[in-house]
C-alpha cells in the first residue's frame, strides 16, 4: 500500500492475543487517517453508552497520521483515542514525537488496544513482533527512569510513549508523555492507560513508507516547506518556542493570570520564550519527527540550588498555566514545575486550572487548612504550588485526592459555589489559556468543542488577522476582510467550522495544526495534491475538506450518545458571568445570550438540531453516516 | 568554485527531513535507515548527531575493505562502491574514523554520502541551516573541521557513557 502501511495492529491486555487486521481500503478515502480513522474504530467497538472510561471494553487507540514517517513537513503527530476520563465523552489527544512516525516504520497506521490487564504490562513492537510484557520493574517509575529502562532494554532507537506515577494512580489531569517530553496530555488519556494497567508502548521499525508517485510527492512537499521556511509565525515558532507569543498576547490584556481575573501581567518577561533564549536556559530547538520548524525547547538549569533541572519546555501554555496562572512570574520557578510535570506524567494545562482553583478557593475559606494538608495557598507562592501539584499527581493526602479527580468532581465534593470560579464547561475538561471574552470565534469554537474547552480539536487564530494570509482567508470565509477582528460575534460560526474540517485534516494526515492554522504553509489544496501523491487516490480538497466534516460529525455523534445535549456546549461560568478585568474589551465576557446567537447559528449551519444540538438525520446521510444515523434512531437521538 | 557542506551538531533539530529525503531520491520511499546521513538520536538530553561519510584524506574505509570494493575520487573525495565485489563484510562500516558508513538494510550494501554528485538533496531539507552547502573558502574548511570535531567529541562521550 503506498502511502498508509495498509495494517492495524491490534492488542487485547487480557486474553493476551495480538493480530491484524488490514486497513479497510474505503477508509483511507472517508475517514483519511490519524484522528479521523481513530473516530472510526472508537464509534465502531465504543459506541455503546454504557461503556464508560474504566470499563474493559473502552478501546485505547494510537494512529500516527496518513502522511507520517515522510518528508511532509511537519507530519510526525500521532493522535490518541478513547472515551475519555476527565468529561466522559469523546477524547481525542494529539502528540508530537518520534514515537508515532516509529510505530508506522514498524508497519502498522493503528493501535488498537483493549480490554484490562491482571497486572502491570507494557507492549513492545518491532515490526511483526508484538508481545505484552510484565511492567512490575517498571511500575511505579517516574517518566525518566521509565525510558531509561526501556531503551537499556530495547536499544536506544526504541520509541517510547509511557504514563508516569499520576496516570497510575488514574489521576484526571495524568498525561500520556510521548519521546519524553511531549505528551498527549489532555482529557485523561494517562489514566484509561492507567485503569489498563498499561504503563507503556515501547517501539521499532525498519518498513519503508511507499509513495505512489515520489516525484509529484517531492514536488509538493518542497511547496509546503519553502511556504513555512518564508512565514514569519514558524520562523517565530522555531527561534522563541510557542511561549514567543506571550508578551504579545499580555499587551491585548488577554494572557490569564490569576485564575482568569486579570488579563495582563505587568513585568511578563521572565515567563516568555524570549527570557528562555537571553537568560541561558534554552540549550536546544527540538522538532518533532520530520518538522522543518522546529518549535520545541529542551531547557537546563545550570547554576544555583537547582542546577541540573533539565526538561522539554515550557510551552506558552505551561508558561501561562503554571506561571501567569498561580502568580509564579519567575523563569526557573515554572522551569521547576514543567520539569515536575513531564517527570511525574501531569498534563501542566490541566494541572495548572486545578490548582489555580485550589488557590482561589482557599482564599476564599471555600478551602480550609485541613483540606490542603496544611499548606497554604496563595498567589505567587512557588513552594506551595509544587507541593500542590506533587499531591495531585499522588493523590498524596486530602488536598491530593481532591486535586487528583479534577474540577468536576472536585466542585461537586466542595460545593459551596465553588464551580463559579472553576475553569470548566460542562463538559468539565479544564480550560486552556485562551481569553475567550476578547476573541469570539475562540469562544464558540471552545464551547461545541467535543472533549472540553480548550484549543486542540480546532483553532481559529485567524480571527486576529495578525498577517495577510489570516486576512486573507478570513475574507475568504465571510465575504469582507473587515471582520478579521477577533471582537466580532459575526461570521463566528463560519469561521469556526472551516477551522474545524481544515483541523481534522490536518490532523489525519499528520501534519501539526500549527503548520495550517497558525502558520499557512500548509492548506486544503496542497494537503489534498501532497495525499493523492503519496497514495494514489484522487482526492480533491472539497473531498478532502469534506471528509473533515464527517469526522467532526461522528465526534459530535460520539458525545451524543454519551448524553451530550446543547447544555454541554458553553463556558466557565466565570467567563459568562464576568467581564475580563483590564484592556481593550473591560468587561467584556461571554454571555449566555451572545453565545446562543453563536451557537443558533454553527448548529444552522451545520445542519444540526437548535433545540438539542443533535445532527439531523438528513445531515448524517449526506455525510455517509447512515450506520451511525440508525444506531442514534434506536438511542431515540435522531432528530429528523 | 569548491563546495563543501557544513554540518551543525547545535542546529540540529533532530527532525530526520535529511535522512528521509535521502531515502526519496536514493531509493524513491521513506526510510530513515537507508539515508546516507544519519541522525544520532537522543531523546532526553534533545540531542540530534548527524552522521555521514566526510570524503576525508586518510579515507581508512578503502585500505580496510578486503574485497578491494571502494574506490575514491581524487578530486572530490567521494567514495563509490562496487556492489558486485562488496561481500557486505561490515570491514568499511568499522573502519570509518567519523562513523558515517552503515549497510542497507535489504541489499546489506555499504550506504556512503556521494554528495548528489555535488548538490546534496538533504540540504534543501534543513530549514534551520544545520546542513549548509557552501562554496569553499580556507576559514570554512576550517569551521568543517572544527564542527566534525565536536560532533566526534559528543559522539565519543555518549558512547562511553553507553558503555558504563
Amino acid at each position: 500500500m503506498y502511502g498508509h502501511q495498509g495494517q492495524i495492529l491490534h492488542v487485547d491486555l487480557k486474553t493476551g492475543k495480538i493480530w491484524t487486521e488490514n486497513l479497510p481500503e474505503e477508509w483511507r478515502q472517508i475517514y483519511v487517517g490519524s484522528r479521523g480513522i481513530n473516530a472510526k474504530l472508537l464509534w465502531d467497538y465504543c459506541k455503546d453508552p454504557e461503556i464508560t472510561w474504566d470499563d474493559p471494553r473502552n478501546v485505547i487507540i494510537y494512529g500516527p497520521g496518513a502522511l507520517t514517517g515522510t518528508t511532509a513537513p511537519a507530519s510526525g503527530r500521532t493522535s490518541v483515542t478513547t472515551v475519555g476520563c476527565t468529561t466522559g465523552m469523546y477524547l481525542k489527544s494529539n502528540t508530537g514525537g518520534h514515537w508515532g512516525a516509529e510505530l508506522k516504520f514498524a508497519g502498522y497506521d493503528h493501535l488498537v488496544v483493549h480490554e484490562i490487564a491482571d497486572s502491570p504490562s507494557y507492549i513492545h513492537i518491532e515490526n511483526d513482533h508484538v508481545e505484552i510484557k510484565d511492567a512490575s520493574g517498571l511500575w511505579g517509575k517516574d517518566i525518566i527512569e521509565t525510558d531509561t529502562l526501556l531503551k537499556k532494554w530495547h536499544g536506544e532507537d526504541s520509541r517510547g510513549l509511557y504514563i508516569g506515577p499520576a496516570g497510575e494512580r488514574l489521576v484526571r489531569a495524568a498525561s500520556i508523555q510521548c519521546s519524553l517530553y511531549h505528551a498527549a496530555g489532555r482529557g485523561g488519556g494517562a489514566a484509561v492507560m492507567g485503569k489498563k494497567n498499561l504503563k507503556a508502548i515501547s517501539v521499532r521499525g525498519t518498513q519503508p513508507i511507499k509513495i505512489k508517485d515520489p516525484k509529484k510527492f517531492a514536488e509538493v512537499a518542497k511547496e509546503m516547506r519553502e511556504l513555512l521556511r518564508a512565514d514569519s509565525g514558524a520562523q517565530s515558532l522555531h527561534e522563541f518556542g510557542t511561549s514567543g507569543s506571550i508578551a504579545g498576547v499580555n499587551e491585548l490584556h488577554a494572557f490569564p493570570g490569576r485564575n482568569w481575573q486579570t488579563g495582563y501581567t505587568p513585568n511578563v518577561h521572565p515567563i516568555t520564550g524570549q527570557a528562555l533564549n537571553e537568560k541561558g536556559y534554552l540549550k536546544r530547538r527540538v522538532a518533532c519527527f520530520g518538522c522543518t520548524i522546529g518549535c520545541h525547547r529542551y531547557s537546563v538549569i545550570d547554576e544555583g540550588p537547582n542546577a541540573g533541572i533539565a526538561s522539554g519546555g515550557p510551552e506558552y501554555e505551561t508558561f501561562g498555566a503554571l506561571g501567569n496562572g498561580p502568580g509564579i512570574i519567575d523563569t526557573e520557578g515554572v522551569l521547576l514545575l514543567n520539569e515536575l510535570c513531564n517527570r511525574i506524567g501531569l498534563d501542566t494545562i490541566s494541572a495548572g486550572t486545578i490548582v489555580q482553583w485550589a488557590i482561589e478557593s482557599y482564599e476564599r475559606g471555600v478551602l480550609t487548612k485541613e483540606d490542603t494538608d496544611g499548606l497554604e495557598l496563595g498567589w505567587g507562592k512557588l513552594e506551595e504550588t509544587i507541593k500542590a501539584v506533587e499531591k495531585m499527581a499522588l493523590r498524596d493526602g486530602k488536598l491530593g485526592e481532591l486535586l487528583g479527580d479534577g474540577l468536576k468532581i472536585a466542585t461537586k465534593k466542595v460545593g459551596k459555589d465553588s464551580y463559579k470560579w472553576a475553569i470548566m464547561n460542562a463538559k468539565g475538561l479544564e480550560q486552556s489559556n485562551v481569553e475567550t471574552r476578547s476573541a469570539k470565534a475562540y469562544a464558540l469554537a471552545f464551547a461545541v468543542n467535543p472533549r472540553g474547552n480548550d484549543h486542540l480539536m480546532t483553532e481559529t487564530f485567524a480571527e486576529f488577522g495578525a498577517s495577510p494570509e489570516a486576512v486573507e482567508l478570513i475574507e475568504k470565509l465571510t465575504g469582507d476582510k473587515k471582520w478579521a477582528s477577533p471582537h466580532f460575534t459575526e461570521y463566528r460560526a463560519e469561521i469556526v467550522r472551516w477551522h474545524e474540517d481544515c483541523y481534522e485534516i490536518t490532523e489525519a494526515l499528520g501534519f501539526c495544526v500549527f503548520t495550517s492554522t497558525a502558520a499557512y504553509g500548509v492548506n486544503p489544496d496542497n494537503m489534498a495534491r501532497l495525499y493523492s501523491a503519496a497514495t494514489g487516490l484522487k482526492m480533491s480538497e472539497e473531498e478532502l475538506m469534506l471528509s473533515g466534516r464527517r469526522v467532526v460529525t461522528l465526534e459530535k455523534a460520539f458525545n451524543v450518545t454519551r448524553g451530550a445535549t446543547r447544555e454541554h456546549d458553553n463556558l466557565p461560568w466565570r467567563l459568562m458571568h464576568e467581564g475580563a478585568a483590564s484592556g481593550p474589551l473591560k468587561g467584556e465576557m461571554n454571555s449566555p445570550e451572545e453565545l446562543k446567537e453563536m451557537l443558533d447559528k454553527y448548529y444552522t449551519l451545520h445542519e444540526w438540531d437548535l433545540k438539542t444540538s443533535w445532527p439531523l438525520k438528513a445531515t448524517y446521510e449526506k455525510l455517509g453516516l447512515k450506520e451511525v444515523a440508525d444506531y442514534l434512531a434506536n438511542l431515540g437521538k435522531l432528530p429528523q | 568554485m569548491e563546495r563543501l557542506l557544513l554540518v551543525d551538531m547545535d542546529k540540529c533539530t533532530g527532525c530526520k527531513q535529511c535522512s528521509l529525503a535521502c531515502s526519496l531520491i536514493k531509493e524513491d520511499l521513506f526510510d530513515p535507515h537507508r539515508g546516507r546521513i544519519k541522525i544520532l538520536k537522543r531523546e532526553d538530553i534533545a540531542l540530534g548527531i548527524q552522521l555521514l561519510c566526510e570524503q576525508c584524506d586518510a579515507h581508512p574505509c578503502i585500505d580496510a575493505c578486503p574485497d578491494n570494493a571502494l574506490s575514491r575520487n581524487d578530486d572530490t573525495g567521494i567514495i563509490t562502491v562496487n556492489i558486485d565485489t562488496c561481500s557486505s563484510c561490515d570491514s568499511c562500516v568499522k573502519a570509518c574514523p567519523y562513523h558515517g558508513i552503515r549497510l542497507h538494510p535489504e541489499t546489506g550494501k555499504p550506504l556512503i554520502c556521494d554528495l548528489c554528485g555535488g548538490d546534496p538533496y538533504c540540504v534543501q531539507h534543513c530549514v534551520p541551516g544545520a546542513l549548509c552547502w557552501i562554496d569553499a573558502t580556507d576559514d570554512l574548511m576550517k569551521q568543517k573541521k572544527k564542527l566534525r570535531s565536536a560532533r566526534m567529541a559528543k559522539y565519543r562521550d555518549l558512547k562511553k557513557e553507553a558503555a558504563k
